[in-house]
């Protein structure tokens, strides 16, 4: 495999369990979250901050990452799940400027110039410097969420997810303690992404706010939209697509947003069930009217 | 130096009152966010600047933007949210997202990405009252600002057609039953919603003689956090909630950290949500 394909494969692989986090919230659980890239960056610059600073070696770095992406989950959670979706969507979109912000402005994380010389992973004396090493490394990673997460939706807990998402007071009358519920997918959720932010660190070995803004948000929504909401594979799809394509189509780079944009609208239009929604667990089957 | 803030903030948040009235009207009758509110903002400036440069006369050039802005409004009705009329809710917020990026990035090809001084320099005096340098531009927006403010009001109270909006927006199926044509009511708010928030482009666009096309984005998300901090679905608490909100940033930004000023709205919104969903002037939110 060329340089250039390893490097697609690792990006791939890191957006895929970005993107099957970002799904539990949107597909399984029918809220959405606008500050999905706030969660990678507090991963990514929790990993990189705790290697740089405290010599953590990186599988330390990478779980200190994702509990504390997934605090900042629960912690945001808490209080604003239990806003209506579109509330909730400008609350996190809202977050996600905050973080931002914080990443921009506070000294430790060197402000708009970021960080620098994060050390590629060692683990047990192997270094996964080597890029063939880091896919491997990724791909173990996007193994574990797809089990964690296949395991998830096809449980009780997933079936009581799906039950809130379609129709929350029914849930709630069926016994489902839905404000738990959603604060703990949401924190999943977070702690994912955080994941995917300390993969991403140590991989690219420097990071600045510039990867974790709303861009990075809105294209984590796409992949899930175009994969389709509700489906993990669609998740993997979606991410891999949307990771591919811009590479392929580099001359109309240009047009890419404007791509973006309009493939939402379309897709929520024509085909709100995304690639491979499969139309069971599409949206359009829930309709509160 | 606080008196100045404050009339700095007045005039941020008379703008955002502007754009948070488009976004409670729709709010109010279709029950969701309008995402790209933002992008008919930086429309209206646009199209104003153009047809400014292309030698039109100032207020013809006004009008001109907020009519492109309000047209704007009403395609982007029927493409991305009439479709979608009684689907999940999350559905018409995602399209509502969709077409924000899209006009964003449009605007981007057919302007490019830098900053569009303002055509004409107006030589604003600056008059002294009390000791205090007030601006004449920024007393000239204020007014404005005001001024439409004041026309949405007599509008909706007392004209037929502000009559049925109000009717949609409290019960859509009885306005129905009552002979009001629903459809046409849901483009008209957004014709109103989306000429207001257009002129408002256009103000900002003299107040900080830029024009750019990610200029809607913040000046967006701020004033629906306004809407919201002042009840949304409620008229007088969107400009309310715009005008506390540009006070509470201009203060922040003077006296806590101006690194963290474009913060300052999303924390009260987030605030806001959490003590008082319902915000200052009882809205309909929940």
């Amino acid at each position: 495999m060329s340089a250039y394909l390893l490097h697609l494969a690792i990006l791939g692989g890191i957006y895929v369990i970005l993107a099957i986090s970002l799904n539990l919230i949107i597909g399984y659980a029918g809220q959405v979250s606008l500050g999905h890239a706030a969660f990678f960056g507090i991963g990514a610059y929790v990993s990189a901050l705790t290697s740089l600073h405290l010599n953590f070696p990186f599988p330390l770095a990478a779980l200190s990452a994702i509990l504390f992406s997934g605090g900042c989950g629960f912690l945001l959670g808490l209080p604003t799940l239990r806003l209506k979706e579109d509330y909730l969507a400008i609350v996190t979109l809202g977050f996600g400027v905050i973080v931002d912000l914080v990443f921009l402005n506070l000294e430790i994380t060197g402000g708009p110039d970021g960080l620098a010389g994060i050390a590629p992973p060692r683990i047990l004396g192997v270094s996964f410097r080597a890029p063939g090493m880091y896919l491997l490394l990724v791909l173990l990673a996007v193994i574990l969420t797809l089990i964690l997460t296949y395991r998830l939706v096809n449980s009780y807990h997933g079936r009581a997810l799906r039950a809130i998402r379609d129709h929350e007071v029914t849930a709630q009358v069926m016994g489902i303690n839905t404000p738990a519920y959603k604060v703990a997918i949401f924190t999943l959720a977070a702690a994912l992404a955080g994941m995917a932010g300390s993969l991403y660190a140590h991989y690219i070995t420097f990071i600045n706010p510039e990867s974790f803004g709303l861009h990075t948000s809105i294209l984590a929504l796409c992949m899930v939209v175009l994969g389709g909401m509700g489906s993990i594979a669609g998740a993997v799809v979606g991410a891999l697509a949307l990771t591919v394509l811009p590479e392929m189509l580099r001359q109309f780079k240009a047009y890419q947003d404007l791509i973006y944009g309009g493939l939402l609208v379309a897709l929520l239009i024509w085909r709100p069930e995304g690639l491979l929604g499969k139309g069971k667990l599409s949206l359009k089957f829930i309709s509160r009217e | 130096m606080f008196l100045q803030q404050l009339l700095n903030g007045l005039t941020a948040g008379a703008v955002y009152a502007l754009i948070a009235l488009g976004y409670t009207m729709i709010y109010g009758i279709l029950g969701l966010i309008n995402f790209a509110q933002g992008e008919i903002y930086m429309f209206g400036a646009f199209v104003a600047v153009l047809l400014l440069g292309a030698g039109v006369n100032f207020f013809l050039a006004f009008i001109g933007g907020m009519g492109a802005a309000a047209l704007l409004g009403v395609a982007l009705e029927r493409v991305a949210f009439r479709p979608l009329r009684g689907s999940h809710p999350l559905v018409p917020l995602i399209s509502a997202i969709g077409a924000s990026i899209f006009l964003q990035s449009l605007a981007l090809l057919l302007f490019g990405p830098n900053d569009r001084p303002f055509p004409i320099q107006f030589t604003f005096s600056t008059i002294t009252i009390a000791g205090l340098p007030l601006s004449s531009l920024q007393g000239a927006i204020l007014l404005a600002a005001l001024g439409f403010m004041a026309l949405l009001v007599v509008f909706v109270r007392y004209t037929r057609y502000g009559k049925a909006i109000v009717a949609c927006a409290l019960d859509r199926d009885t306005a129905r039953l009552m002979g009001v044509n629903v459809d046409r009511m849901v483009a008209l708010t957004f014709l109103i919603g989306s000429a207001l928030s257009g002129a408002a482009g256009i103000m900002m666009a003299i107040y900080y003689n830029a024009t750019y096309p990610r200029m809607g984005l913040l000046p967006g998300l701020k004033a629906f956090s306004a809407a919201i901090l002042g009840g949304v679905g409620s008229i007088p608490g969107a400009i309310l909630g715009g005008l506390l909100l540009g006070v509470a940033e201009s203060l922040g930004a003077a006296y806590f950290s101006s690194g963290y000023k474009d913060a300052i709205a999303f924390a009260i919104l987030i605030l806001v949500l959490l003590f008082r969903p319902q915000g200052i002037l009882k809205g309909r939110g929940d």
